[in-house]
């Protein structure tokens, strides 16, 4: 007699299922595979939907009628889902105007000037032979500006460098008779302090400041002393690295380096605790976490960023999984160091600088899931939709069933290791070589780096971030070509969409998927956003959940390493953790369950192997499911 | 960002022809194509923006990039997407602003099918001169293979029921100093009250 089974493996965001056929004589002939989105929380009954169309996909896919359906395996799914939460731990303040470093695109003129900064109305009664700085503000026209500035210069008048609320630098600057620097676009010019001495610096193309961003720089020309160095060395920081800058010198003004007091993580395991300040940064907390693991709770100190920062978590778990409040503990956390732009406070021209943050990513293990009930209406639902003679079971546990699929991997043996890169969480399973299983399931995965990704970028638009994770980059340099984030050039016949020209796109699989990212940023720069992101969530997980699960810690005594999952399709991914592994001699690399499926399907084929198995002998159990 | 149009002392615009509108080798040109129209028939635009703080703005936005600029006059049409791809392609950069005198632009690349744009900007009412600098700031940053941000523009749907005759009547009145078959000529500005160097 005949069976057709369908293994379908419920993840947390796609249902994959996998059709197969069982001859008489326990053959396993696998015949369809499909996968669509997993429709709601996984674990409860509104995964039916999803369910039912991925099992009549593959059902459509093999030319199988649902009739003829006997038996659907359900994974027993983790019963973990996870919540992301980003703080800032640094500000920048900039308190009396004390200094202007916003950057603008086109200074006008070059060099160092000091001098009195005087308003351009004022300009007529600054008598001759005084250094002085022309402040211009909104509403007057550059051919003004200029005229009035060259008059003053004709008078005697010693116009050292001009600072400007207009985008009008260069236009000023080709129109005087002297050349000055001119630092543009400062928009609350208003609030720039007059009769103050002040510094203006503009450096040529591709060049940075020397003196501004030079702390004695900036003591020699405002003559001061070791203590007084010692308050302006902050200013000098900040300016590093700009084309131009402004530094106005105030009696008490400064510009301070503020960290927020973040508040602390207070990390309870099951035989240690210990309390680990957030603004220590991701590397502090990472090393307490693992010191004290197996976590059993983490609580953020109240009252303080943190302390919002995880009951915000804890409560989106709680809303998710409706569970209490009080029942979801934090399994697993963890944290990254991350740059996030942010405006700094009391800048005069929108001075933007990259605060320190921390973004947390916490895991929370759920009560038991009711796949039971899931597994019941799913069967009721398909007997409704015609397959009368169908029967729902929950097969197996989903790490145990990812190892048997993985297993099916051309080219592998015991002892493997399975990482499931996915988008909540990173899980790993491990076979020994004697067919014993053990998991783990760590915090952090896709979602976090997309979360990176748009908050270092500053995007404020997930799904951009989303697409620049999974696409590769290029430039359009002409209608006609594109320039490849590897340097290499690509030729179109038919003209690119004008969207794109002169953009910085992602390269989607799709034909013509070419999509322009709306941002200033250069290609170099959203390639290393990127992929930093990539490697500070997924080679620090695969590495942690290597050690955890590793016999005796010891990575040298992993053989084989399979990524599966939605992010071992990545076009890095795999290359980054495979890299990060080579030293300790692991073979690791995307799987292709069953030789044909790549990285995906690998619970659900894990779970007809493993029925299969069971028909034939069960006491071997996942020994023979695994050869088949 | 606003620029003062200085009212009390107006600049006047008169544009001397210096011959037929050769292709540029300059790789950071802009040419500026102009309507028949632009600059002697009409001396303001839709709204009233006198010509010359236009074309002022436009130059001096290419300018603060520093890029260069040359300007034509299309007297064959007085269509907007015909005059900018005219003028894209006589650019050295490839990138061309077309104006027509009642204040419609467009910034348009030389690769580009006649009817597409790089920045179309329709709805002349709404322009202001700030947003002629700012076409000409990103015209020129494209030619020098930047990616700017588009010029944000507003939009305002009673613009068209409210403006259209007036558009219309202007179009026709442009229209009817286009002569068939003559080559567009290169055209030097020349501001009366001030000049731009």
């Amino acid at each position: 007699m005949v069976r057709t089974v369908v293994g379908v493996d419920i993840g947390n965001s796609t249902t994959e299922a996998s059709v197969a056929t069982i001859g008489a004589d326990g053959t396993v002939a696998y015949v369809g595979a499909a996968l669509t989105r997993t429709t709601g929380v996984k674990g409860t009954p509104k995964n039916v939907d999803g369910v039912a169309k991925a099992v009549t996909w593959a059902l459509d896919g093999a030319g199988v009628r649902l009739a003829e359906l006997d038996l659907i395996l359900l994974n027993e799914a983790t019963p973990v889902i996870s919540g992301l939460a980003m703080e800032t731990i640094t500000e920048t303040i900039i308190t009396e105007s004390t200094m202007i470093g916003h950057d603008p695109r086109t200074p006008g003129g070059r060099g160092l000037g000091v001098g009195t900064i005087v308003d351009f109305a004022a300009l007529d009664g600054v008598e001759a032979g005084v250094p002085s700085i022309v402040l211009v503000p909104r509403g007057v026209d550059f051919d003004d500006a200029a005229r009035g500035i060259n008059a003053a210069c004709d008078r005697g008048v010693e116009i050292t460098g001009a600072i400007l609320c207009h985008d009008d630098a260069v236009l000023v600057a080709n129109r005087l008779n002297a050349k000055i620097p001119i630092v543009d676009e400062v928009s609350r010019v208003d609030a720039v302090p007059r009769g103050m001495t002040a510094a203006v610096e503009v450096a040529g193309p591709g060049q940075s400041i020397r003196t501004l961003s030079n702390a004695y720089g900036l003591a020699t020309i405002f003559d001061l002393d070791s203590d007084q160095t010692k308050v302006v060395s902050p200013v000098a920081r900040a300016l590093t690295g700009n084309r131009s800058a402004v530094v106005v010198r105030t009696p008490s003004g400064d510009v301070a380096d503020r960290t927020i007091p973040a508040g602390s993580l207070e990390l309870e395991g099951s035989r240690k605790r210990a309390t680990v300040d957030v603004s220590r940064g991701a590397a502090e907390i990472m090393a307490e976490v693992e010191r004290v693991s197996p976590l059993v709770d983490v609580v953020g100190e109240a009252g303080t960023n943190t302390g919002g920062m995880i009951a915000n978590v804890r409560q989106s778990m709680a809303d998710l999984s409706s569970h209490e409040l009080a029942d979801v503990r934090i399994k697993d956390l963890l944290a990254v160091d991350t740059l996030v732009p942010q405006e700094v406070r009391g800048g005069v021209a929108g001075e933007v600088a990259l605060e320190n943050a921390v973004a947390l990513a916490a895991m929370v293990r759920t009560k038991e899931s009711g796949m039971q009930a899931v597994a019941d209406a799913v069967a009721e639902h398909l007997r409704h939709a015609g397959a009368a003679k169908v029967d729902v079971v929950v097969g197996g546990v989903e790490a145990e069933m990812a190892v048997l699929g993985a297993l099916t991997t051309p080219g592998t043996a015991k002892p493997l290791v399975v990482l499931d890169l996915g988008g909540g969480s990173t899980d790993a399973a491990v076979i020994g070589t004697d067919g014993h299983t053990d998991a783990t399931h760590l915090a952090g995965a896709g979602d976090l780096v997309t979360k990176l990704i748009d908050a270092e970028l500053g995007l404020d638009n997930l799904e951009l971030a989303e697409e620049i994770k999974r696409c590769p980059l290029a430039k359009a340099e002409s209608f006609f070509h594109v320039r490849l984030e590897n340097g290499t050039v690509q030729f179109f016949e038919k003209p690119l969409s004008a969207t794109a020209f002169a953009r910085v796109v992602t390269l989607s699989e799709f034909e013509g998927g070419m999509n322009p990212i709306p941002t200033r940023h250069s290609l170099e720069r959203i390639r290393t956003v990127r992929r930093t992101a990539k490697e500070r969530v997924f080679v620090v997980n695969a590495l942690r959940a290597l050690r955890s699960i590793a016999p005796g810690g010891d990575l040298r005594r992993i053989g084989f390493v399979v990524l599966l999952g939605g992010c071992a399709l990545d076009f890095e991914i795999p290359e980054l953790i495979a890299t990060a592994v080579a030293p300790f001699g692991i073979v690791c690399g995307t799987g292709n369950v069953r030789g044909t499926e790549g990285p995906r399907n690998a619970v659900a084929s894990g779970l007809v192997a493993s029925y299969v198995a069971s028909l034939g002998d069960p006491a071997t159990g996942p020994e023979v499911g695994a050869r088949a | 960002m606003t620029v003062s149009t200085n009212q009390d002392a107006p600049r006047s615009l008169s544009f001397k022809e210096i011959g037929v509108a050769e292709r540029g080798k300059k790789s950071d040109e802009v040419v500026i194509a102009i309507s028949p129209g632009f600059g002697g028939l009409f001396t303001q635009t839709i709204v009233g923006l006198p010509h010359a703080e236009v074309i002022r703005q436009i130059l001096a936005g290419i300018e603060e990039q520093e890029a260069s600029a040359r300007i034509i006059r299309v007297q064959n049409s007085s269509d907007l997407a015909y005059m900018a791809h005219t003028a894209a392609k006589l650019s050295g950069s490839g990138i061309g602003i077309g104006i027509l005198g009642r204040g419609t632009s467009m910034i348009h690349q030389r690769d580009l099918p006649r009817l597409s744009s790089l920045e179309l900007f329709p709805q002349c009412p709404l322009l202001t001169l700030e947003t002629y600098r700012d076409i000409g700031s990103n015209a020129a940053q494209y030619a020098k293979g930047e990616s700017p941000q588009p010029v944000p523009t507003l939009n305002d749907q009673m613009a068209r029921p409210r403006w259209q005759a007036k558009a219309a009547l202007l179009h026709l009145k442009e229209t009817e100093l286009v002569r068939k078959g003559v080559k567009p000529v290169e055209v030097m500005p020349e501001f009366a009250a001030a000049t731009v160097d």
